[in-house]
């Protein structure tokens, strides 16, 4: 192709990428908008900016607690990705570093339970569940998702490709296994594990069907499902409820800002071959 | 102890605490559900619960809820995959041939993926209002009649579709690129310099050789459209008719507000029969690819 | 995937760590779950997730007031989900002290077996009086010999007009004030004249739009003599009667009498100051109380039908099983306190199930509440089955149907009829020690 044609494409495709985000922008820019406007759109920037809509979000603290919701979203995201690297990297250096006997069976059996779907576990998880009096709280978002073995397979799949040499000299030096663990398999793991980290946080934090099931009460709901339930009893007022949805995807849009590389080349690496 | 001993020891103590949480939370649960899917449990009745061999299963059947289901999950996967697979694979040549500006491209596709489904329902719902909604405010604009979205029968699943391609497709799209940006150069450069066409090089070199990413594309999609909630549960609840309530909707349906847990159960299983078929392709993938 | 990743995976651990335990504090500093204290405590769980849920707040702060050994705390749920979050938590025994049932539901949840009884509310200090309450309404929480809760509330589906509408409309009575028409002519003949422009244009007028389309239906029964199941119980939708209660709301969108089924008006019309008239529940008024707009009437569903009547439901507040005898007496000091001051929750939009609140001259101001509450005497509820929730659904696919005009009112009620008597005859097998 010719560098003009390039260019002519280029600023193509660009105009491609902004479609995409104009439905973002539009919700944005709704947000400062009144009710009579929104009900009655003449333009897409608002006439009268108005900040209304969120000073009634953010003081609605009864109906919609969006500040505790964020808590608990930040809670149970960041457990689950605590509790999920961590155990996966344990995993996976007992069974490939290690190699404890047994260990390619747990492996077989882990990869076979990747295939189930997540639906298929919602009613025993829900009985069981409840028969540990976790139900309604955030601990029934957390654990569950601990036995799920798709970092322990994508882990394991990294630290193979670790050469013994490393940890045996480490041994050598009189470090024990745990400190070869923690010392040395980590670090060498840690793209695998940010990666991993990266896909368990976004998944928890945008899970939906989970805490829609596991909990109860108001205050225990993670952002994606009080704001649907705030929608549902709100459901006309189009300002408001654009106002919360913004605000609970805040905390990701951020991150993906600055982790922008990091996430895209981590889901673009799913479909690859290493 | 042997060193042998001790070593193994310290990997058992690593593998415990995973197999706590996967005996109670995996390997439980798949033997509840076993269990459930032969059992009539009334949650608001707990005390007559029975056996009651495959009769969840003849039930499911002769439900006209569950067929109603079963065809809108369907008529999702129809309208999703191809779609999806489509404008992924072209987005992706597109980004692939910029010269620059990609990653801002590839950035601003992918930014939908980061919302939660319940954002994106919200949104998308108010775009979709046939009063004063952004498509209709646009056609009214443009002289068009309006278009009754999320109300009829005939827009809801669509719309439903169009909202999801949306949120998911910039995501599909950058493991397309990157698929093509595995392919090595030369290969592109010698079929240029033996003069191919453009369209020559499209499809005989680029798009077999990114078939497997392709494949692994079809085959996640399909997965993710079979077991697709939250999208239809916000964005147009059961829709007019039950048109947009899939399986997972009723599943939730049955066993949330029916409290019929055995019953859920048996669905549950047999949504997972169907997919099993499209995971077992996607292991198979998987152990080439990492074989 | 590279490894010249220089960022300090370590790093990554301790930090989500410190978020995860400073959340967690934060959060149950926040729930008041590190608050401790010898009151009673009682829990007590409702669908007011509206306007409606800061005036029972309001009656909740002034109960822990006066009451300083009890400590009320309330959670709100929105109806989709509450029930079934009830149900799960009752019979886990892990429930609210205190919950409200829609007086339809009371059978359904009785036999999931957390539902105390109810018969202390009404005797002791303080006693509800039974003859406090119309005996059609007091009737809803008697089952087997037993109480089941206490009814706060009765409300009607009535009509909401829009006043300025009517007026510009020449609508009005022998002084020249808004008159909400009355009888079926009456309401057609407003309904026309309100209606303004054609097609699909932007600034069309409707006099009258379709809301919540099954209630609108069942709204009608009652006047046109019809009733959902039959003294055994069996289901008995597609009576004539009840074919003609759905023939004039599915006629009205036949004629385009109402914006089409497919735009969605309804009460957003209504509020936008698009439609004129509509029929919807006495709640719906905390969402115009809220909006402040423009001037509206409440006045009676018009009689269609040979006579007046309408639907109603009504809030019940029940007590779990397995409290202890402490946590039980607050919590029917607690529904004692709140029925005796639900003047007050007919703020929120509801008719008090007390008539001794109704002739509270604070009610007598409240305009929209007093002339809802004049259906009282004509009000039909749905009736309570263990199997409401699947009849409830078989009818509103049949009024959806019937309104789109893609069967007709014989052939959708006909379909609801079998899909009803399938689920109460499945029922029936499954339960027969209780039925109804």
């Amino acid at each position: 192709m010719r560098k003009r044609t390039r260019e002519v494409f280029n600023i193509l495709m660009l105009a491609v990428g902004a479609v995409f985000m104009i439905p973002l922008v539009i919700m944005f820019l709704t947000t400062f908008k009144m009710e009579r406007e929104i009900l009655d759109p003449s333009a897409v920037v608002p006439r009268t900016w108005s900040f209304s809509n969120y000073e009634q979000v953010l003081n609605s603290t009864v109906e919609a607690p969006i500040q505790l919701w964020t808590l608990n979203s930040f809670f149970v995201s960041c457990g689950t990705t605590l509790f999920v690297v961590i155990l996966s990297a344990m995993v996976a250096f007992a069974i490939t570093r290690i190699q404890i006997p047994g260990g390619r069976v747990l492996m077989n059996v882990v990869v076979a339970t990747m295939m189930m779907p997540a639906q298929l576990f919602l009613i025993p998880l829900y009985m069981i569940l409840g028969r540990m009096h976790m139900l309604d709280t955030p601990y029934a978002l957390i654990f569950p998702a601990t036995a799920n073995g798709f970092g322990i397979f994508m882990v394991s799949q990294f630290m193979q490709g670790i050469p013994p040499s490393v940890e045996e000299a480490a041994l050598i030096d009189g470090c024990s296994f745990l400190g070869v663990f923690w010392k040395i398999a980590i670090p060498l793991c840690g793209p695998a594990l940010a990666t991993l980290a990266v896909f368990t946080f976004i998944g928890s934090w945008n899970d939906y069907i989970t805490p829609l099931v596991f909990t109860e009460s108001v205050s225990n709901y993670t952002l994606p499902v009080g704001i649907a339930l705030f929608q549902s009893s709100y459901s006309t007022q189009y300002g408001l409820t654009l106002a919360t949805s913004l605000l609970s995807a805040v905390p990701l849009l951020i991150a993906f800002a600055v982790f922008q590389k990091q996430i895209i080349e981590a889901s673009s690496a799913s479909g690859l071959k290493d | 102890m042997t060193f042998r001993q001790q070593r193994n020891l310290t990997g058992y103590l690593l593998v415990a605490p995973y197999l706590v949480s996967f005996v109670i939370f995996l390997a439980l649960p798949v033997v509840v559900a076993l269990v459930l899917a032969f059992v009539q449990l009334d949650l608001a009745n707990k005390s007559h619960s029975k056996f009651v061999g495959l009769s969840n299963f003849t039930d499911a059947f002769g439900d006209e809820a569950f067929r109603n289901a079963m065809l809108a999950t369907g008529r999702y996967c129809i309208l999703m995959v191809p779609s999806v697979l489509l404008i992924a694979t072209g987005l992706g040549f597109g980004l692939y041939a910029m010269s620059r500006g990609r990653e801002v491209v590839r950035g601003l596709i992918y930014i939908p993926a980061m919302l939660n489904v319940a954002a994106t329902g919200i949104l998308w719902q108010w775009f979709f209002n046939t009063e004063f909604g952004l498509f209709n405010f646009t056609a009214k604009r443009m002289h068009l009649p309006p278009v009754p979205w999320l109300s009829d029968q005939a827009y809801a699943m669509p719309a439903v579709v169009i909202m999801s391609i949306w949120w998911t497709v910039g995501g599909t799209a950058v493991i397309v690129l990157a698929g093509l940006q595995q392919i090595p150069r030369p290969f592109f450069e010698a079929a240029m310099l033996d003069g191919a066409t453009g369209w020559n090089v499209l499809t005989k070199i680029s798009l077999p050789l990114l078939k497997p990413v392709l494949l692994f594309v079809f085959v996640t999609t399909t997965i993710s459209s079979f077991q697709m909630f939250g999208q239809a549960a916000v964005l147009s609840g059961d829709g007019p008719n039950y048109s947009t309530r899939g399986v997972v909707q009723y599943i939730f349906f049955i066993a949330f507000d029916g409290y019929r847990f055995g019953y859920g159960a048996a669905i549950s299983w047999l949504l997972f029969l169907v997919i099993a078929v499209f995971s077992l392709a996607q292991s198979r993938l998987f152990r080439t690819k990492h074989a | 995937m590279s490894r010249r990743g220089s960022f300090n995976i370590h790093a990554v651990i301790f930090g989500l760590a410190a978020v995860f335990v400073v959340t967690g504090v934060a959060r149950t500093i926040l729930t008041g779950g590190l608050s401790a204290s010898n009151k009673v405590q009682i829990t007590f769980w409702n669908g007011f997730t509206g306007p409606d849920g800061i005036v029972m707040l309001g009656i909740i702060d002034e109960f822990n007031r006066d009451n300083p050994d009890v400590q009320v705390t309330m959670q709100r749920i929105p109806w989709g989900t509450y029930y079934n979050k009830l149900t799960v938590a009752g019979s886990d025994g892990r429930g609210p002290a205190v919950f409200i049932i829609h007086c339809d539901g009371l059978l359904r949840y009785r036999r999931a077996g957390f539902m105390e009884d109810a018969s202390p509310i009404f005797s002791g200090q303080d006693a509800v009086p039974k003859n406090d309450f119309e005996p059609y309404v007091f009737d809803q929480v008697k089952y087997r010999g037993k109480l089941l809760g206490c009814p706060l509330d009765i409300h009607p589906y009535g009509m909401f007009t829009n006043a300025d509408m009517l007026k510009r409309a020449g609508i009005v009575d022998s002084v020249g004030n808004p008159r909400p028409p009355r009888t079926r002519n009456e309401f057609i003949l407003a309904m026309k004249a309100m209606m303004k422009g054609t097609g699909s244009g932007t600034d069309r007028v409707w006099g009258y739009a379709l809301t919540d389309w099954s209630a609108n239906f069942r709204s009608l029964i009652p006047q046109f003599g019809g009733r959902y199941l039959d003294e055994k119980g069996n289901a008995v939708l597609n009576s004539p009667e009840n074919v003609a209660a759905m023939t004039f709301i599915a006629g009205l969108a036949k004629d385009h009498l109402v914006p089409p089924p497919t735009n969605g008006l309804g009460w957003l019309g209504f509020r936008q100051q698009k439609v004129g008239m509509v029929w919807d529940g006495v709640f719906m008024l905390g969402d115009l109380k809220r909006i402040n707009a423009f001037k509206y009437l409440g006045s009676p569903i018009p009689t269609i039908g040979s006579h007046p009547g309408t639907a109603a439901n009504s809030h019940v507040m029940c007590i779990r099983t397995g409290l202890s005898p402490g946590q039980r007496g607050a919590a029917v000091r607690f529904i004692k306190y709140v029925s005796a001051h639900s003047i007050e929750w007919a703020n929120a939009g509801q008719v008090p199930a007390r008539l001794s609140a109704r002739r509270d001259p604070r009610f007598a101001d409240m305009q929209v509440q007093r002339a809802f509450a004049e259906q009282v005497p004509h009000i039909m509820y749905v009736p309570r089955s263990p199997v409401i929730v699947e009849i409830m659904n078989a009818i509103n696919l049949a009024v959806d149907q019937g309104v789109r005009q893609l069967k007709t009112p014989e052939e959708a009620l006909n379909r609801a009829n079998k899909l009803a008597q399938a689920v109460i005859d499945r029922d029936r097998q499954d339960h027969p020690e209780d039925q109804p």
